[in-house]
């Protein structure tokens, strides 16, 4: 895969909430058409991290390189997956309008959106499996189903890389496999995936790459090499169990 | 027709306009006003509105109190797009400290006047009978300005109002976006003094938009919903306190009735989304109904 250009680039980078640092001295590349998890206990930095990579809080030692280009700058080519239980239920808002948001970068303030705008929607709902759905109110489908909506938000936006907080929370086993097949679909396509999450075994599946995080970074690299039971085991700070050698439950998030 | 025959007369025709044209754009900034759950912010803006409007009073007369109020309006906004931007706890109680300061401050100018009652309930409950062509036309430049901005920035303040964050990360200048809203409130506060005063323009800024939001879920029908509703109680509110003071010999005060009428469509607004909501569910189990009893006979 190195072949491929990288897309993240995290140079002994730190991110800071003014004066408090989250999380120190990060490193890692992650390239086109790769995944990369972001695992570690809750308050580890997770969301952080991914403010810092839209350019929402500042790195304040170090670097990061989004693109090619400041966060900041490469905002327009990466797309940002919300936690959806975070967004009010009662919005008077329709499934096909939230994901046209995706769209509203293009379209601009004042065109109406074109044909091309509404088949780009239309597309992106058809591969999260939500087609049916379009015209229902956001807030009638069930959690996994929002989250699914939103991850065709970002879908019709077209990114080169997609950040997601927290996609995998309290979603049903359906709407897991349709968030999983999408993501992949992403990736085949080239775009990159940065994806925090509780589940080791979602990043086994669906991520080339993990970067353990608690405040420091406790490893950054494939899959099969960091996910190691005293790699774990540091990060979560003793909250993790050992099962039969190799498999390691978290017994507190 | 009693509907109609009041506003031959002049007073009662501009008294009509102004307060149509009021409730059409207070309904309007009050969706935005629901979806961000700007209510608390929008009845401070009600208060720091005030003192301006009393000290444009105190420098040059009637004519004054326009530009008062504007000028309060847009400082105390932008004073509460600062506050407000820091989310903290004690924000609640930061904006109860500057509604009552700059209340009171008012209170205090205007009480330092001669014959204060009357110029009081003035400024907090209006006197939309004595409505000059002149103020009615900085009601409607007023309007025309805010629905044009709202109509221009509706996708931003959209993704704004719906995933804050996610607005962010699209590149949306939310500080700026939140100062354009708090703005556009405080105008309607403006528009507002001469017909229903400082105080019950909330009621104009809350009511019209949670009684449309009960009667849809789709923002297209929402928003026009609200504009109507808000000029509709205000031509019935009129219509009410004339009838009742010429045929009944009451007086009642005009914006006052405006916004007890105001009240009472919110309520029929609420009992027929419920009488929908029970037939709806009448609808549905008469549909699951068979298919029950499909189930049961497959088995």
């Amino acid at each position: 895969m190195s072949e491929r250009a990288p897309t993240l680039v995290i140079d002994r980078a730190s991110v800071a909430y003014g004066d408090v640092p989250v999380l120190e001295e990060l490193d890692g590349v992650v390239h086109e058409g790769e995944a990369v998890a972001l695992i570690g206990p809750n308050g580890a930095g997770k969301s952080t991290l991914i403010k810092a990579l839209l350019g929402l809080v500042p790195v304040v030692r170090g670097r990061i390189e989004v693109l090619g280009t400041t966060p900041a700058q490469a905002r327009r080519d990466v797309a940002y997956v919300p936690q959806a239980d975070t967004l009010d239920p009662d919005f008077p808002v329709s499934v096909e309008q939230v994901v046209m948001m995706g769209r509203y970068r293009r379209i601009g303030w004042l065109r109406r959106p074109s044909a091309a705008d509404r088949a780009e929607v239309a597309g992106a709902l058809e591969r999260v499996g939500l087609a049916a759905r379009a015209r229902d109110r956001f807030g009638t489908l069930s959690g996994g189903q929002r989250q699914r909506v939103l991850l065709a938000r970002a879908i019709a936006a077209g990114p080169r890389m997609l950040l997601l907080d927290e996609p995998f929370n309290g979603v049903d086993a359906v709407s897991q496999h349709a968030l999983l097949e999408a993501i992949g679909s992403l990736k085949e396509q080239g775009a990159s995936v940065v994806v925090s999450t509780h589940d080791l075994a979602i990043a086994h599946l669906a991520c080339d790459e993990v970067c353990l995080l608690n405040r420091h970074q406790f490893g950054f690299g494939p899959t099969g090499d960091v996910l190691t039971p005293e790699r774990l085991r540091a990060t979560y700070g003793g909250h993790a169990l050992e099962l039969r050698g190799d498999r390691v439950i978290v017994t507190q998030t | 027709m009693i509907f109609f025959e009041p506003f031959q007369l002049p007073f009662m025709a501009r008294a009509l306009a102004e307060l149509v044209v009021l409730g059409a754009l207070a309904g309007t900034v009050g969706v935005l006003v629901l979806l961000r759950r700007l209510a608390f912010v929008s009845d401070t803006l009600t208060h720091t509105v005030f003192p301006g409007v009393v000290i444009g009073h105190l420098m040059a007369g009637d004519g004054g109190v326009f530009w008062g109020a504007l000028a309060a309006g847009v400082v105390t906004a932008v004073l509460l797009t600062l506050l407000t931007a820091r989310r903290r706890v004690s924000e609640d109680a930061a904006l109860a400290v500057l509604l009552t300061t700059l209340f009171a401050a008012g209170v205090v100018l205007v009480s330092r006047q001669t014959g204060f009652t009357s110029d009081l309930t003035a400024f907090l409950f209006g006197r939309v009978l004595t409505v000059t062509e002149e103020q009615l036309a900085q009601t409607a430049v007023v309007t025309v300005l805010v629905v044009a901005l709202l109509a221009v920035l509706r996708r931003p303040l959209l993704l704004r109002a719906f995933d804050p964050v996610g607005a962010r990360a699209a590149g949306v200048r939310v500080g700026l976006l939140d100062l354009v809203v708090n703005v556009a409130v405080a105008l309607v506060v403006v528009a507002a003094v001469k017909a229903v005063g400082t105080i019950l323009v909330i009621a104009l800024l809350v009511v019209p938009a949670a009684a449309a939001r009960s009667l849809s879920e789709r923002l297209v029908v929402i928003v026009p919903l609200a504009a109507l509703l808000g000029a509709a109680a205000g031509w019935l509110g009129l219509v009410a306190s004339y009838e009742a003071s010429i045929g009944y010999g009451l007086r009642l005060a005009s914006g006052a009735t405006v916004v007890l009428v105001l009240v009472g469509l919110y309520g029929l607004a609420h009992a027929a989304a419920f009488a929908r909501r029970r037939a709806g569910l009448g609808r549905a189990r008469r549909r699951t109904a068979p298919d029950d009893l499909d189930v049961l006979e497959a088995a």
